[in-house]
């Protein structure tokens, strides 16, 4: 952590955060579900209650870790910045300032949270950079080459420059073991043991640091596989290892095998990560439970993260549409969303359908095709590097660049007057007057604007601009990065942007938020009140989940209801032992089984109410439900031909509850002044009118050009914007 | 490029896109829900090529217009709710086995505006023998294909039920076919129902006046990216293995390609070619055209959409009762979309790659090999339920590049590696037979700067019955030649091993019965390299043997690397033998392999 660092001391803090010591204006009538009231402005009843519990989230990014704190229906947000070498510094460091906030030591402050939840791209990031585990891959003799040749298929297959992907283990650490099981399950060839112990001494050889095993059908007959993970455990004990069968059963060899590779070679960074995070939280005084978000956007224990670490792998950006799902509905009544985060380094677009996060049940670990499959599904989120962090530069040829390299958090923007030299966005917005120098993050970070026109102007030179214009410019590139971005997954998804809300999260959301929902034809530009750090928003309000599936093969021309049934009652039951064990007020219970017509290899699902006072499944009514389905996803159906019923399933979501509804209670950074001096295209320096978040007007709306600024983030309204606050506390923008 | 045209491009991709995923996850056989051989576009009223999402290149550059203009011309009056079963050789598709379900879009005032177009590879279309490769068939009626030249098959949305009751009895696994043919009329129909809603929204004359602006934008693509290249004129040929039906030598086949750089055209020349042959392998009008358009667009170095517009810079001359030309019934065109067709595209990227240092490819490896083979019989896990499908077991055919390494799961130049691979588990779900191994073969990529891919082998044999595969296998005796200096591909091999576990070789044209406790060894081409290899970066080579890619042998002997310590790049030692095995007494030009 940098301020224990020598000289620490005199450099700028490295975390940020803010003290409550004002009051709150416009302040809404909290609404029939509000949980806790919201206290009065002067009323240092905001201070946390010795009584009260505490629940925390927490999402690593690449620049800024952002802690929010829930308590009484009241979230607070703090940030400091990530700290790489050691993320846990960062964690504890944004824990301290919250602590300090609430007028008590980081102990007692800590001993009062019962639910900590935890989101990082710690993970992802590990395999982006080729900083995972040296992992062995061992399979069935005769397939050495399952993720070489993956299942082939390819995009662009034109353009003939593209590198065929490298297999996610080499093929010089995939050993293959004589057995063979075949596909009802039974046994075609005993595995040799004599051989496998040739194979251990290999890998013992070959230094590897964790192993996956992924034998064909071993999801019809585990024996294989639990043998060799016992001898694994015999030989080389302390080496991970990930069996196939237990980490994603499913068909089809290929993303089996993936995803056991990529969650081994996560194994030995992500376990030593959680057990050191859980460890130090724990000597720091928590005592509660520490949760982690999965890439579906729900969260598991921090113990079967460690266990599976795949589950957690895309856990921040899976965040942001949990948190835009509430706010769409919320506050622009709209079922179509679009979510676009903006952090220091990264961009991540994801979408709200209908009032559902989109999911993919084909994760691609990077691009389709050149990637790594996951097997997992997912949020459908797409990120680009792009953010406040993102540096400004020149091609040989002279062509203008923003990102995506990133100058993080350290050394961070030239403005942060860290040693950062490259101009960043942060820096642009600092010399178009959009960022006030003496305001960044409530004041508790001091900006450089000489730092910050010094850092521009070689690029501002070469390209014969006054430094303003190459700032302006800059912002107009990051503009055009972040709408291809978009509409790579809304326009070629065939969504029209102007049905939907562009819903801006992220600290550096608003230095062109309305710009991009201008240039999609968004019908509104949607700033959240906690948007700065919507994707732990997102993990606040998330469900703890569990799901299970049954694997059982019926078809409706011999159907066995009574068959159905038993298998709905076993997936009842471990859902009802989750869900105990949550200790949940509040869950929700969802069934469902996949289903095709004979010959199909692709399912679609069908609902299935469950349980119910017959307590016998009512086949009929599914086959004519799945009919209905097919006959709208594809056009046709075939009510003639037989069902096929295969993988029965439950999902069940325990509400840690109580937080839709909560509100954030954010401080008066210094008294707002009237106006601020900004940069516009066209038209130069202006003076605009400045407000801040929670006194923007609702009626008439503030119109532009405006600049509207809280601690966490500043907005520029453009000229023609119209603004307004609406009761949630979410600034709207229209053009 | 104008914001509304990129959208609106855009929005036609994700039609396209969409009628070929509802194909993919609804189709009954494993050639269509497993290897996706399968093709959706959208055609304009006036029978051109606007959108062609992730399709086979031998589906839709060339053929859909054709089809188009046939169906208006045999259907003169087109009504909502029409659609029209096509599968015909001799009236723009590709072999017969491709079945197509053409969609006219209909305006409410009765205007037709587009065509929506669906193919999708059938494992059986009633063929006399248990394929749809006959490759050794004398003519059409040897081959026996049922064909429907643009044959009403829907009327206001309902199903013409004489149609289905003759494929019925026809084909073979009558069910499988019935679940396809729905399939392909859900994907027409899925595009045919959002056309209209985008027509809805931006109205039928901007998606009209949208279609000229994308023609015109894609043909002052076509002209930047021919003007890049060289002016010359190159003709190359192309030699197709012994096959029944062929001339003891085989079939050589000559392509001209001509390009006039200054005028921005481009032209390839098909008409010095035999006579259709007196078996399957001749090749559709479609296939003969796409297959010269496949072989220049991918070699143009820049990606240029493929639709009317850019066509307009080409022209491909084509001549009747030509085996690459316009075939005339009854000849069989069962083989149209591989083995000749494979001849054409590469003949024409060779001739494109000698013509234009830093363009062009390598040759690509050539199907159709037993690891692809059409298999039959029945299955004893359902009750001795017939089954027949068309494996996609293992294809390695991707060529060298100017600028990278081949694109390993190529299956030849109709697919470009669009064509997925089955997976073992599913496949052994499915039928009853275990794959006992499959991976790439060491020393059989097609060396170069950059390399051709390996060869691949698949090794499979039926469980509890029997088994019988069909294939038609070029690249046996003729490789996949290399560019600009680069080596050949591996061959491809197909043999049959007893149950004491000797092998024997088999014809590559036809078809095996293997018996339980038998296995066919099938081994596909690879591809041709591109450029020297003594020119490919030691450290490339380094990684190859690593990998198992290549062995130490072939690194030093064929790429002039000397490794130390298996892995290590001696320097000095490399620099010597690159010198001496690129020394006068090497014919230039020729693989140093």
């Amino acid at each position: 952590m940098a301020a224990t660092e020598p000289g620490g001391q005199e450099r700028l803090p490295n975390f940020i955060g803010h003290s409550t010591t004002g009051g709150l204006a416009n302040l809404p009538e909290p609404g029939p579900n509000t949980v806790g009231n919201v206290a009065p402005a002067d009323n240092q009843g905001a201070r946390i209650d010795g009584a009260s519990m505490l629940r925390l989230a927490c999402d690593v990014g690449g620049t800024f870790t952002d802690l929010v704190t829930a308590s009484e229906g009241e979230l607070r947000l703090f940030k400091a910045a990530t700290t790489p070498q050691d993320p846990v510094d960062g964690v504890l460091a944004a824990v301290r300032i919250a602590a300090e906030d609430a007028g008590l030591d980081e102990r007692a402050f800590l001993a009062l949270v019962d639910v900590f939840v935890h989101a990082t791209t710690r993970g992802v990031n590990a395999i982006l950079t080729g900083d995972t585990a040296r992992t062995a891959f061992l399979t069935t003799e005769g397939h050495r080459d399952i993720l070489l040749l993956r299942e082939g298929g390819r995009l662009d297959p034109y353009d003939n420059r593209q590198i065929f992907p490298r297999p996610y283990v080499p093929r010089a650490l995939t050993f293959e073991v004589p057995e063979r099981i075949g596909a009802a399950g039974e046994i075609v060839r005993p595995l040799d043991e004599d051989a496998f112990v040739r194979i251990v001494q290999q890998l013992a050889t070959a230094k590897v640091e964790a192993i996956g095993v992924c034998l064909l059908w071993s999801i019809a007959n585990p024996a294989h596989e639990l043998r060799i993970g016992e001898l694994l455990a015999a030989h080389l004990p302390g080496v991970p290892v990930t069996l196939s069968h237990q980490l994603n059963p499913i068909l089809r060899e290929y993303r089996r095998a993936s995803a056991t590779c990529i969650d081994a070679s996560l194994k030995p960074l992500m376990g030593q990560y959680l057990r050191g995070l859980a460890s130090r939280l724990r000597d720091a005084g928590f005592a509660g439970r520490l949760l982690m978000v999965t890439s579906q956007g729900g969260v598991i224990s921090a113990e079967e993260a460690a266990e599976a670490p795949i589950r957690a792998l895309n856990s921040g950006p899976a965040m942001a549409p949990v948190a835009g799902l509430h706010v769409a509905a919320e506050d622009a009544a709209s079922g179509d969303a679009i979510i676009a985060d903006t952090g220091g380094t990264s961009f991540d677009v994801s979408l709200v359908r209908g009032g559902r996060i989109p999911w993919t049940s084909e994760t691609w670990l990077g691009a389709r095709f050149t990637g790594h499959m996951t097997g997992f599904p997912s949020a459908d989120v797409k990120s680009i590097g792009a953010g406040g962090g993102s540096i400004v530069h020149l091609d040989s040829a002279g062509l203008l660049h923003v990102g995506p390299a990133s100058a993080g958090s350290d050394p961070g923007p030239a403005c942060y007057g860290r040693g950062g030299t490259d101009p960043t966005v942060t820096d642009c917005a600092l010399i178009l007057g959009i960022l006030d120098a003496d305001n960044f993050l409530g004041g508790r970070v001091r900006l450089d604007l000489e730092r910050a026109r010094a850092s521009l102007t070689p690029v501002a030179q070469t390209l014969g601009l006054r430094v303003e214009d190459a700032a302006l410019a800059a912002l107009d590139i990051l503009t055009q990065n972040m709408l291809g971005a978009i509409e790579e997954i809304t326009v070629k998804q065939g969504i029209d942007p102007s049905r939907t809300v562009l819903i801006a999260g992220g600290g550096a959301a608003g230095f062109n938020g309305v710009a991009i929902g201008r240039r999609l034809g968004c019908a509104a530009t949607l700033f959240p009140e906690g948007g700065a750090a919507l994707s732990t928003n997102g993990a606040m309000l998330s469900d703890l989940v569990f799901s299970d599936a049954r694997v059982h093969y019926i078809r409706s021309d011999a159907a066995d209801s009574g068959a159905a049934a038993k298998i709905l009652e076993a997936l009842q039951a471990s859902a009802t032992t989750f869900l105990t064990a949550s200790g949940a007020a509040q869950s929700r219970v969802d069934y469902w089984v996949e289903a095709r017509y004979p010959q199909q290899t692709w399912e679609i699902e069908v609902s299935l109410p469950w349980p119910n006072t017959e307590g016998a499944v009512d086949l009929a009514s599914l086959v004519s439900a799945f009919h209905a389905a097919h006959k709208s996803l594809y056009a046709v159906s075939d009510p003639a031909s037989p069902v096929e019923f295969i993988t029965w399933r439950v999902r069940a979501a325990a509400q840690l509850g109580g937080l839709e509804k909560a509100r954030f209670r954010f401080p008066p950074s210094k008294p707002a002044e009237a106006r601020r001096r900004v940069f516009l295209p066209k038209s130069g320096w202006t003076d605009v009118p400045l407000y801040r978040l929670d006194a923007v007007p609702s009626d008439p709306p503030a119109s532009g050009p405006a600049v509207i600024e809280s601690s966490f983030t500043t907005i520029l309204v453009p000229a023609g914007g119209q603004a307004r606050r609406l009761p949630s506390g979410t600034i709207e923008v229209r053009s | 490029m104008t914001a509304q045209m990129a959208i609106l491009a855009n929005r036609l991709e994700t039609i396209a896109r969409k009628m070929a995923h509802t194909l993919h996850r609804t189709g009954r056989s494993g050639l269509i829900n497993t290897a996706r051989d399968l093709s959706c576009c959208i055609i304009t009223a006036r029978h051109e090529l606007l959108t062609e999402a992730e399709s086979l290149p031998s589906h839709v550059l060339v053929g859909p217009n054709l089809m188009s203009e046939w169906m208006q011309r045999f259907h003169p009056e087109l009504r909502r709710g029409d659609a029209f079963l096509h599968n015909s050789p001799y009236h723009g598709n590709s072999h017969a086995a491709d079945h197509t379900i053409l969609v006219p879009v209909i305006d409410d005032g009765g205007v037709h505006r587009f065509t929506v177009f669906a193919k999708a590879h059938q494992a059986d279309i009633g063929n006399s023998r248990p394929t749809s490769y006959s490759g050794a068939a004398r003519d059409v009626y040897d081959e026996g294909a049922l064909i429907f030249p643009a044959v009403q098959a829907q009327r206001d949305y309902r199903d013409l039920d004489d149609i289905v009751r003759m494929c019925r009895l026809r084909i073979r696994v009558p069910d499988q076919w019935w679940g396809d043919y729905q399939a392909l009329v859900g994907a027409a129909r899925i595009g045919e129902r959002e056309l209209m809603a985008l027509a809805a929204e931006v109205g039928w004359d901007t998606l009209e006046q949208h279609s000229r602006q994308w023609f015109d934008y894609s043909e002052r693509l076509m002209e930047a990216a021919i003007r890049r290249l060289p002016s010359g004129r190159v003709t190359r040929a192309s030699t197709h293995d012994p096959f029944p039906g062929t001339p003891p030598e085989g079939v050589t086949i000559k392509v001209t390609v001509e390009v006039d750089a200054a005028a921005g055209r481009i032209s390839v020349d098909l008409r010095d070619n035999p006579d259709c042959l007196p078996n399957g392998m001749n090749v559709t009008e479609a296939n003969a055209s796409s297959a010269a358009m496949i072989g220049i667009f991918s070699s143009l170095g820049a990606v240029v959409p493929r639709n009317a517009g850019s066509y307009r810079r080409i022209k491909i001359h084509l001549r009747e009762n030509c085996c690459v030309g316009i075939p005339r019934h009854p000849a069989s065109c069962s083989l149209s979309t591989t083995n000749l067709a494979s001849k054409v595209g590469n003949a024409t990227q060779t001739a494109i790659a000698e013509l234009a240092a830093g363009f062009g490819l390598a040759e690509s490896g050539t199907i159709v090999p037993a690891s692809m083979a059409v298999i039959s019989g029945r299955d004893p896990r359902y009750g001795d339920a017939p089954f027949i499908n068309s494996l996609f077991l293992m294809h390695t055919g991707g060529p060298g590049a100017p600028e990278a390494d081949a694109w390993l799961t190529t299956v030849h130049i109709g697919d470009l590696g669009l064509c997925y691979l089955d997976s073992i588990e599913l496949d052994e779900l499915r039928y009853p037979i275990r794959v006992e191994a499959r991976g790439i073969r060491t020393d059989t990529e097609g060396a170069g700067k950059f390399r051709g891919a390996p060869a691949g082998f698949c090794e499979y044999g039926p469980v509890g019955s029997t088994l019988e595969a069909w294939f038609a296998s070029d690249g046996t005796v003729n490789a996949p030649l290399g560019i600009r200096g680069g080596g050949d591909g591996g061959r491809s091999a197909q043999f049959k091993r007893d149950r004491d576990g000797a092998l024997t070789a088999v014809p590559p044209c036809g078809g095996v019965i293997l018996e339980p406790g038998e296995t066919l060894l099938a081994i596909c081409c690879g591809g041709g390299g591109y450029g020297d290899p003594l020119q490919r970066p030691a450290a490339s080579v380094a990684e190859d043997v690593a990998e198992g890619w290549i062995s130490p042998e072939r690194a030093t002997g064929t790429y002039g690397v000397v490794l130390t310590g298996g892995s290590v790049v001696d320097e000095g030692s490399t620099q010597q033998k690159r010198h001496d095995l690129g020394s006068p007494s090497r014919p230039p030009g020729s693989p140093a392999g």
